[in-house]
C-alpha cells in the first residue's frame, strides 16, 4: 500500500503513564527516605538532597555551600581522598556532587552488584567528611582559578552579571560557585559550620531507586545511612526564613541595562528579564505553558523571530526559574555582535506582543501543551532520574503524584489563564538586560532602546 | 530481504536483543524491544561526515544536516513542529565519520517519525529553496561564532588537527568548516551531495523502546522501501598518517591559563590497540585518584584540570593530553611532568590495581550508557554506531571483551610505541602577549 503522503500521521492519544510507586520510610535519625524499585537495567542511582544551597551562603562568603560540597570526596572517615578515590573506581561509582541557589545535591549510580558498598561510601562522604586544610586551601586555589577563567566565558559572566543586576546582594545575588573575594575570604571553620548546618539526616531527603526490591533497597539505605547523626548541631535557621530577610534587596534597582564590554567580541551574549514567581505560585501551570509558547522550545515566538526569521542567533529560549523563593523569568541567546540591538528589540516586541497586540493562539497553547505532556514520560526513563525527580518533590514539598498527575493539570490550563498570567508575570517595562559583547561596536543603537544609560558593573 | 538476529547469542555477557533487516533499498533496519517506558527512539545514521569533503569545500555536511531540518516536498516546514507538538524530543549531529539523526516519541506518534524521517530521505530536494540555505549558512557561522570563535580555548582542537593531518586529509579540517568555505558554499552542491549520500543503501535505521518487532518491521518498511535505491558511495579511504616530526604551535587566545593540548596518531575505532589507549587514557586522568591528575592538579599544583582521551575514529585515531596550568607555570614544567608520567607507565604499564578499577570503570559506564532507549549514545544510537562502523550490531559484548582482556603488558607496549617513541603536535594556547609561557620553539599556528 502506497504512504499517504497528503498529510502527516494522525497520532494516537497518549499512553498511560504512572509515575512508579516511592514507598517512604523515615529512619530514626529522622532521615526521609523513599525507594523506587526501576529494574530495566542493573543499575542503583541514589540521591540525596539536602535543603539550603547556595542562597544560604552568609555575607561575605559567596561560595561556601559550593565550596563544601565539592570537599566532600576529599577524604571521609578512615579514608584519604586517594583512598576513597580508588574505592570509587573498583565499584565503577558515578559520583556527582551540584549545589543549586535551593539545596545541595549528592548522586551516586553504581551497577546493581556494587549498591551497598556504593551507599555505604557514600553515607560516609556526607556525614564524616575531612576537610583537611591541606584540600581546602588546595580546592580554594582551583576554585579561584576557575572563577578566574569563567571571566573568559562570556555565558557565565552575564548570568553573574543578570543574577546581581536582579538580585543584589540578596540570597539569589550570586551563582553557586561564588566570587574571588568570597571564596577568598573562607576559612576551614567556615566550611565545618556550613557542613554542621545543612548536612542533617532530620533535613535531609534520600531517594533510593533501581534494581532491587522494596525490601532490599530499604535495607541497602538503613544499612548506609542508619548511623548518620545531627553530630550535636542545631541546624541553621530555616532557609525560606534566611532568603525572606534580602531577597528583594537589589542594589542596582535604578539600572535598567548593564553591558560587560568585550572589545572585539564576534558576539553578544544577552540576558533580558526581571524577578519572576517562587515555586509555590498557584500560576504554576499556565506559566509553563506560557513560557513554552513564548520561548521555552525550538517552535515557540522567540526561537522563530530571532534564529529562523532573522537568522541573529544559534537559538534563544526564555524561562521561569521556579524556586523556593522567586526566581528569575530570563530570554537567554547569544547574537551576532552586528544584531545585538535588533535582537533586544525583537525580544521586547514578543513579550509586549504576549500580552496586548497577538495573544497565543488556540494553536500555540495545544502545540505548548503538547510539548509539555506528550513527552513526559521520556524525562523518567533511568533510575537516576527518577531519584531527582522525587528530590525535587521533597524540596518544594509536592505531594507523591505530582508527576502522574501533571499531564491532566497542564491539559486544564485554558487560553484565558494563558493570557492571565502573561499579564502578570511578565513586566516589559521592567526589563532588565545584560549585555556581554563589544560595546562600541553597538553604542550607537544602545539609546533608542528605552533602556536608559548603560550602568557598569564591577564583577567581584 | 535478508534478516539476522541474535537469537542464537551465548546467554551470559552485555547483549542487547535485536532483529536486523535489509530492504530491497539497501536501508538497514534494526529493532529492539524495550518495554521500560512508553517511549520510542527513532535514530538515523547516514554514513558521511566531514570526511567525505574536499579541502575549499568543508563545512558542506554539517550545513546539510541544518537543511534536513528545514523541510521536505510533503512537509514543506519546520521538521520540529509536528514532532514537537507530539511529544518528541529530537536532535541531529555531524562528526568527521557520520551525520545522525534521532526522536524519541510517545508510542503514539511513531508512524508520525517514520513518516518524518522516510519523506527527508525520499523527498528532500524538492523542498530546499536558496532562502533556506542562507538562512542556514547564517545559523551556522553563528555557531561557529559561538562554539568556537568565542569560546576560550575554541580553536585549539581546529589548530591541532590541522597540524596532525596533512592538507589533503579528510580529518584535516573542522567539521564545522571553514568560514570561508561555509561563506562560500553554493547552493547547486546539495543536489549531488543529497544524491550522493542520501540513499537507503548509505543508511542505518533503528527502532528501539516500547513497541513489537513484527510491527515496527512492518511500519519501517511500509514508509521507507519506495526511496529509490542506488549506488553506494566508495568507502572512505586514506593513507595511515605518520607525523616526521614534532610541531609546536602557539595560539594567542582570551583566555587567563595557558593550556597545552598534546595530540598523536593512534589506532582507528575498534583496531588493535584502541581499547589499551582507552584504558591509558583512563588510567591518567579519570577521577582524582588518576595518575596525571594526582601528579599535575593534587600533588605539584602545577595545573587546574587535565584530560586524556583516546578519540578513535573510522580511517585513524587521536590521542589527546590537555590539560591547563596553574597561575604562575610555564606550560614546559606540566610537559615534562606528562612526559614523565608516559614513560612511566610506557615502561611498567599501570599496576594490576590500576587496570582492575579501570576495567571497573569502563565497564560500569558502558552499562551507564545504555539506561536511555534514544538520544546521542542511548542503545539505538550505539546499534547504529556498530552496524554502519563493523557491520554488526551485536558487537556490545565483543566490545567489552577488548577491555576485559586487555593487559599490563599489552598497555605498556601501546604507550611506548604509539606516545612515548612517537612525534606529536603540541599546542600552547596562551593569553594574549603570553608568548613566554609557550612550549619553546611554538610558531604562530594558522587556523581560520
Amino acid at each position: 500500500m502506497a504512504v499517504d503522503r497528503s498529510r502527516l500521521p494522525a497520532v494516537g492519544s497518549d499512553p498511560p503513564f504512572a509515575f512508579p510507586t516511592a514507598h517512604r520510610l523515615t529512619l530514626p535519625n529522622g532521615l526521609d527516605v523513599r525507594n523506587v524499585e526501576h529494574r530495566k537495567m542493573p543499575v542503583v542511582s541514589a540521591v540525596l538532597l539536602l535543603p539550603g544551597g547556595s542562597a544560604m551562603d552568609p555575607a561575605g562568603r559567596p561560595g561556601l555551600a559550593s565550596l563544601t560540597a565539592a570537599l566532600l570526596d576529599e577524604g571521609c572517615g578512615g579514608r584519604s581522598g586517594l583512598e576513597l578515590y580508588q574505592e570509587l573506581g573498583r565499584l565503577g561509582a558515578q559520583l556527582d556532587v551540584e549545589v543549586g541557589m535551593d539545596a545541595s545535591t549528592v548522586r551516586m549510580t553504581t551497577l546493581g552488584r556494587c549498591a551497598d558498598a556504593g551507599l555505604a561510601l557514600l553515607a560516609e562522604l556526607v556525614s564524616v567528611p575531612r576537610f583537611e586544610a591541606d584540600a581546602v586551601d588546595r580546592l580554594r586555589a582551583l576554585r579561584l582559578d576557575r572563577l578566574a577563567q569563567l571571566r573568559d566565558v562570556p555565558a557565565a559572566v552575564a548570568d553573574r552579571a543578570f543574577a546581581r543586576l536582579l538580585y543584589g546582594d540578596g540570597p539569589y545575588g550570586h551563582l553557586p560557585s561564588g566570587t574571588r573575594p568570597g571564596i577568598r575570604a573562607l576559612t576551614r571553620a567556615d566550611i565545618v559550620a556550613a557542613h554542621a548546618g545543612a548536612y542533617r539526616p532530620t533535613d535531609a531527603t534520600l531517594v533510593v531507586a533501581g534494581d532491587g526490591t522494596r525490601a532490599q533497597l530499604e535495607r541497602m539505605a538503613t544499612s548506609a545511612f542508619g548511623g548518620w547523626t545531627d553530630g550535636g548541631s542545631t541546624g541553621t535557621d530555616d532557609p525560606a526564613a534566611r532568603a525572606t530577610a534580602s531577597a528583594d534587596a537589589n542594589g542596582l534597582e535604578a539600572a535598567r541595562l548593564v553591558v560587560v564590554d568585550r572589545p572585539g567580541a564576534a558576539q553578544s551574549e544577552l540576558r533580558l528579564g526581571h524577578v519572576g514567581v517562587a515555586r509555590g505560585t498557584p500560576d504554576y501551570f499556565p506559566l509553563l505553558v506560557m513560557n513554552m509558547a513564548l520561548g521555552g522550545q525550538f517552535t515557540s515566538r522567540i526561537n522563530q523571530n530571532l534564529r529562523e526569521t532573522h537568522g541573529y542567533t544559534y537559538g534563544a529560549r526564555s524561562s521561569f526559574e521556579f524556586r523556593r523563593r522567586p526566581g528569575p523569568f530570563s530570554v537567554a541567546t547569544s547574537v551576532h555582535t552586528r544584531a545585538t540591538c535588533d535582537a533586544i528589540r525583537e525580544v521586547l516586541g514578543e513579550l509586549h506582543g504576549v500580552r496586548d497586540g497577538r495573544p497565543l493562539a488556540p494553536e500555540e497553547i495545544a502545540r505548548a501543551k503538547a510539548a509539555l505532556t506528550r513527552g513526559y514520560p521520556r524525562g523518567f526513563e533511568t533510575a537516576e532520574q527518577i531519584g531527582r525527580g522525587l528530590a525535587q518533590l521533597s524540596l518544594h514539598g509536592l505531594p507523591d503524584d505530582h508527576f502522574t498527575r501533571f499531564g491532566a493539570r497542564v491539559a486544564a490550563v485554558e487560553a484565558a489563564d494563558v493570557a492571565r498570567v502573561a499579564q502578570i508575570h511578565l513586566d516589559p517595562a521592567r526589563l532588565a538586560v545584560v549585555i556581554v559583547g563589544d560595546q562600541a561596536a553597538m553604542a550607537d543603537g544602545l539609546p533608542a532602546l528605552g533602556l536608559g544609560a548603560p550602568a557598569p558593573m564591577s564583577l567581584p | 530481504m535478508q534478516e539476522a538476529r541474535n537469537a542464537g547469542a551465548p546467554p551470559t555477557g552485555m547483549h542487547v536483543p535485536f532483529t536486523k533487516q535489509t530492504l530491497a533499498n539497501g536501508l538497514d533496519v534494526i529493532v529492539h524491544e524495550d518495554h521500560g517506558c512508553p517511549i520510542v527512539a527513532v535514530n538515523v545514521w547516514y554514513h558521511v561526515g566531514s570526511k567525505n569533503e574536499r579541502p575549499g569545500r568543508t563545512g558542506f555536511a554539517h550545513l546539510f544536516e541544518h537543511l534536513m531540518f528545514e523541510g521536505s516536498q510533503h512537509h514543506d516546514q519546520g521538521y520540529f513542529q509536528p514532532l514537537q507538538q507530539a511529544g518528541a524530543a529530537l536532535n541531529g549531529s555531524t562528526n568527521t565519520d557520520r551525520t545522525n539523526y534521532w526522536e524519541v516519541v510517545p508510542t503514539s506518534a511513531l508512524d508520525l517519525a517514520l513518516w518524518m524521517e522516510s519523506d527527508r530521505m525520499g523527498y528532500l530536494l524538492p523542498a530546499l529553496s536558496r532562502e533556506k540555505f542562507d538562512t542556514q549558512r547564517e545559523v551556522v557561522l553563528n555557531e561557529r561564532r559561538q562554539n568556537y570563535e568565542n569560546r576560550p580555548y575554541g580553536m585549539a582542537g581546529m589548530a591541532t588537527m590541522a597540524a596532525l593531518y596533512p592538507a589533503d586529509h579528510p580529518y584535516h579540517w573542522p567539521t564545522i568548516g571553514r568560514a570561508e568555505d561555509v561563506r562560500a558554499a553554493e547552493f547547486d552542491e546539495i543536489r549531488s551531495f543529497f544524491e550522493t549520500f542520501y540513499r537507503p543503501g548509505n543508511a542505518s535505521l533503528t527502532v528501539a523502546g516500547d513497541v513489537e518487532t513484527g510491527r515496527a518491521l512492518a511500519l519501517v518498511e511500509h514508509y521507507f522501501e519506495e526511496v529509490p535505491g542506488a549506488p553506494t558511495p566508495p568507502a572512505s579511504e586514506a593513507e595511515a598518517p605518520v607525523l616526521a616530526d614534532e610541531h609546536r604551535l602557539l595560539l594567542e587566545d582570551r583566555v587567563e591559563l595557558p593550556r597545552l593540548c598534546l595530540a598523536w596518531h593512534s589506532p582507528r575505532l575498534y583496531g588493535a590497540g584502541d581499547a589499551e589507549l582507552d584504558l591509558v587514557a583512563t588510567t591518567l586522568s579519570n577521577g582524582k585518584a588518576s595518575r596525571l591528575y594526582r601528579t599535575l592538579v593534587h600533588e605539584r599544583r602545577l595545573a587546574t584540570d587535565v584530560t586524556v582521551m583516546q578519540s578513535s575514529r573510522e580511517l585513524s585515531g587521536v590521542f589527546q593530553i590537555v590539560a591547563t596550568a596553574a597561575p604562575g607555570h610555564p606550560l614546559a614544567e606540566l610537559d615534562a611532568v606528562i612526559s614523565d608520567e608516559l614513560a612511566q607507565i610506557g615502561r611498567d604499564g599501570p599496576t594490576d590495581d590500576e587496570l582492575e578499577r579501570s576495567v571497573a570503570q569502563v565497564e560500569a559506564y558502558f552499562v551507564y550508557r545504555l539506561q536511555t532507549v534514544g538520544g546521542f549514545g542511548g542503545k539505538s544510537d550505539q546499534l547504529n554506531g556498530y552496524n554502519v562502523v563493523i557491520d554488526d550490531p551485536d558487537h556490545f559484548e565483543a566490545d567489552l571483551s577488548r577491555y576485559r582482556a586487555a593487559t599490563g603488558a599489552a598497555i605498556g607496549e601501546a604507550v611506548r610505541r604509539r606516545l612515548v617513541r612517537s612525534p606529536r603536535v603540541a599546542v600552547s594556547v596562551v593569553p594574549r602577549g603570553g608568548g613566554s609561557l609557550a612550549l619553546p620553539g611554538s610558531a604562530a599556528a594558522q587556523v581560520s
